[in-house]
């Protein structure tokens, strides 16, 4: 029962020691760790956004400045100029002084011909009237191309522009160098994994990818769109191999190009992983810490809480066996009041017989005879008994009564000699060596020494009797010591040698009328009274004994300060 | 002086009827009261030199009938029995002025003893007191 309910307190204790501080804790890294999260994605999608936008500009810049390039020589040489092969080389290269990312320049009537070509290639003659980009570029003035195979085979994406002169539409068109590009948009540093590239309308690759993805290959990466021109979409999903990116996508101003700019989370989010592990780190190590401590404080506190019930059980039980240690005192003392009258009237009576014996043989009325005899000693057998019975409702008396105690500081030092010089001699006589055993730093105490002369006389005797009971008249030793205890106490021990005392008499030891000498002897009430008296004093008297070794009594006794109420 | 007149006041009468065999045959004059006010009324009538006085008794207690004695005749000694010898009521009683108190059950001899002692005391004392009224007369 007790047990349990020390378990159910233990539990208690425990789990609000644990929860308590644990809850805080766990809700700071949490909170710390979502505002952390929230930040850094923010920053990396606001940085990714700031990046495509860069390098959109870039681009668009770059298609731009190329058809400018293109407007202007349309704009400066005739078709008939231009038309010319040796012209048309001579303005190519002026062309490629500018930027090296042309390939090629071709001029083409209004019919779609042909007309002239400079480049790696025999394009001269060629009839490009109903192809897409002609119609286009006859149409909206200039014409950006997908990336395509074309007749060469090889990737290329052209940029056309048409020039209207004297009512007569020609065109101009130029090969951009799908490698020279193809760097421009790669050229993009984010991370570890940051890659750019271009898809077309039709989501197919544009410029080649870091992660894999040829020109024209068509990922199968789900893409979502801005939904308008200008802006950027952001976003993050598995790509076809199950890796988390973190994507910006936004259309090109002239051309139907979707500019990608994507890394991988876990590169994008590199530090949120290191937070993470190092908030489940100190999430570890500062729960661990406090459940240590948790069970460290709860054992302390039930450990101290065990021990104070224990504590009080063992009051509580003193305190019971003191009131019924006074009840019985009292009762007794009624009891052997009585039993005194009586006894008076017998003992008057024998002391009358003896006397009418006397007489009677005085005058010779009762002649010497063998029960005469036996008379005599039956009559003296009743007056022994008598003092006998005497004898013990005076041990009786004293044990219910004890007389007011008049308590005076006691120096033990001083106080012992006095009451060891009563037993010297008793000692002496059957070989037992008294010795003092008094610390220089035993307090004083505070008690009535009469009492305490009583008690220790008793126990003196007690002991003597039980050294010779084993050693004879010689190799007997009797100990009184003393000492400061903790909490302003003063233990007095008595320690012999004698034959000790049984477990099962120990138990009874203070009880009134327990005795284990002979009948006659005792009366079983000493060491109740001496009880009595420690008890009266506010101390405890404790024994402990080993049969055949040896017996210690132990008097605590507060120290004179700290002990201002004795009665 | 002549004979020891010794008083005996208790309640137990067995016990008066017995003493006064003892201490008659020890060869002293006993009287016996079962009461205080008993007691009191035979100090009256008769010259008693020493009364064994129980503590206990129904009625006017011992205590009581002491300081009584003791109020009325001054020269009669006490000698009080008890069956309860504790330490306030010793005092007590002697400070009412008993001149010894014995513990119940008493040994007869002891009783004879104390009673000697008292009544040399108070012969001590009468003595005295004669000496001092004639050296006051001469």
């Amino acid at each position: 029962m007790e047990q349990k309910h020390f378990k159910v307190i233990r539990k208690k204790i425990l789990l609000s020691m644990i929860l308590v501080p644990v809850i805080p804790f766990i809700l700071i890294l949490g909170i710390g760790y979502y505002y952390f999260v929230t930040s850094l994605e923010t920053n990396a999608i606001a940085s990714m956004k700031r990046i495509s936008a860069d390098h959109r500009e870039m681009i668009e810049s770059f298609l731009t400045e190329r058809k400018s390039d293109l407007e202007f020589i349309a704009g400066s040489y005739t078709f008939q100029e231009l038309s010319r092969p040796k012209a048309l080389a001579e303005v190519f290269n002026r062309l490629q002084g500018k930027s090296d990312a042309f390939t090629d320049l071709g001029i083409f009537n209004d019919a779609g011909l042909h007309v002239a070509y400079h480049g790696p290639y025999r394009l001269t003659g060629k009839i490009y009237k109903d192809t897409q980009w002609f119609q286009e570029v006859m149409k909206h003035g200039y014409y950006i191309s997908d990336v395509f195979l074309g007749y060469r085979k090889v990737p290329h994406f052209v940029i056309a522009v048409a020039h209207e002169e004297e009512g007569n539409k020609w065109v101009i068109r130029s090969t951009i160098d799908t490698f020279s590009f193809n760097n421009l948009v790669r050229k993009v540093h984010i991370g570890k994994t940051g890659e750019a590239y271009l898809l077309n309308n039709e989501g197919m690759l544009q410029t080649e990818r870091h992660s894999g993805g040829n020109l024209m290959d068509k990922p199968l990466d789900r893409i979502q769109y801005p939904e308008s021109h200008r802006t950027t979409k952001s976003f993050i999903d598995k790509d076809v191999n199950g890796v988390k990116y973190l994507y910006a996508t936004t259309w090109m101003k002239d051309k139907k190009w979707l500019l990608v700019i994507r890394q991988e989370k876990a590169d994008a989010f590199e530090a949120l992983t290191s937070a993470a592990y190092l908030i489940i780190l100190i999430a570890v190590i500062g729960g661990s810490v406090i459940i240590s401590v948790a069970f460290y404080l709860t054992n302390g506190i039930v450990e101290r809480m065990t021990q104070m019930d224990a504590e009080k059980d063992q009051l509580g039980r003193q305190l019971i066996r003191a009131s019924r240690l006074a009840e019985l005192g009292e009762m007794a003392t009624g009891f052997a009041h009585e039993i005194n009258n009586p006894l008076q009237i017998m003992k008057s009576e024998q002391s009358l017989i003896e006397i009418f014996i006397s007489e009677l043989k005085g005058n010779g009325q009762l002649s010497q005879s063998e029960t005469l005899v036996e008379l005599e000693d039956s009559l003296n057998q009743i007056g022994l008994q008598i003092n006998r019975c005497a004898k013990i409702t005076q041990a009786i008396l004293k044990f219910g009564r004890q007389s007011e105690p008049v308590a005076v500081d006691v120096n033990f030092k001083q106080f012992i000699p006095e009451v060891t010089a009563m037993v010297a001699k008793k000692a002496s006589v059957n070989g037992i060596s008294l010795k003092e055993n008094v610390s220089e730093d035993t307090p004083l105490i505070h008690v009535d020494p009469g009492q305490l002369q009583q008690v220790l006389l008793n126990l003196f005797n007690n002991a003597i009797d039980a050294i010779i009971e084993r050693h004879g008249s010689s190799g007997g030793e009797l100990i009184v010591e003393s000492g400061p205890k903790e909490n302003g106490k003063v233990e007095i021990a008595v320690r012999d040698n004698g034959q000790g005392i049984n477990p099962e008499n120990l138990k009874k030891i203070f009880s009134p009328f327990f005795t284990t000498k002979p009948v006659g002897k005792g009366t079983g009430l000493g060491l109740s009274v001496c009880y009595g008296i420690v008890d009266g004093m506010g101390g405890i008297m404790d024994v402990s004994s080993e049969k055949g070794v040896g017996t210690i009594f132990i008097i605590t006794l507060p120290a004179a300060s700290s002990n201002p109420l004795i009665l | 002086m002549g004979q020891l007149k010794i008083m005996l006041v208790d309640d137990e009468e067995r016990f008066l009827v017995t003493t006064k065999k003892l201490l008659a045959k020890k060869g002293f004059d006993i009287l016996t009261a079962t009461s205080g006010s008993e007691a009191l009324d035979i100090l009256g009538t008769e010259k008693v030199h020493v009364v064994i006085l129980d503590i206990k008794m129904p009625g006017m207690n011992g205590l009581e009938t002491l300081r009584q004695i003791k109020k009325l005749y001054p020269m009669v000694e006490v000698i009080m029995l008890t069956g309860h010898a504790t330490g306030e009521t010793a005092v007590e009683v002697l400070k009412a002025g008993a001149i010894d108190y014995l513990m119940k059950p008493v040994d007869i001899d002891d009783l004879v003893q104390k009673a000697e002692e008292a009544s040399e005391k108070r012969q001590r004392l009468e003595a005295k007191i004669r000496g001092a009224s004639m050296a006051a007369l001469q």
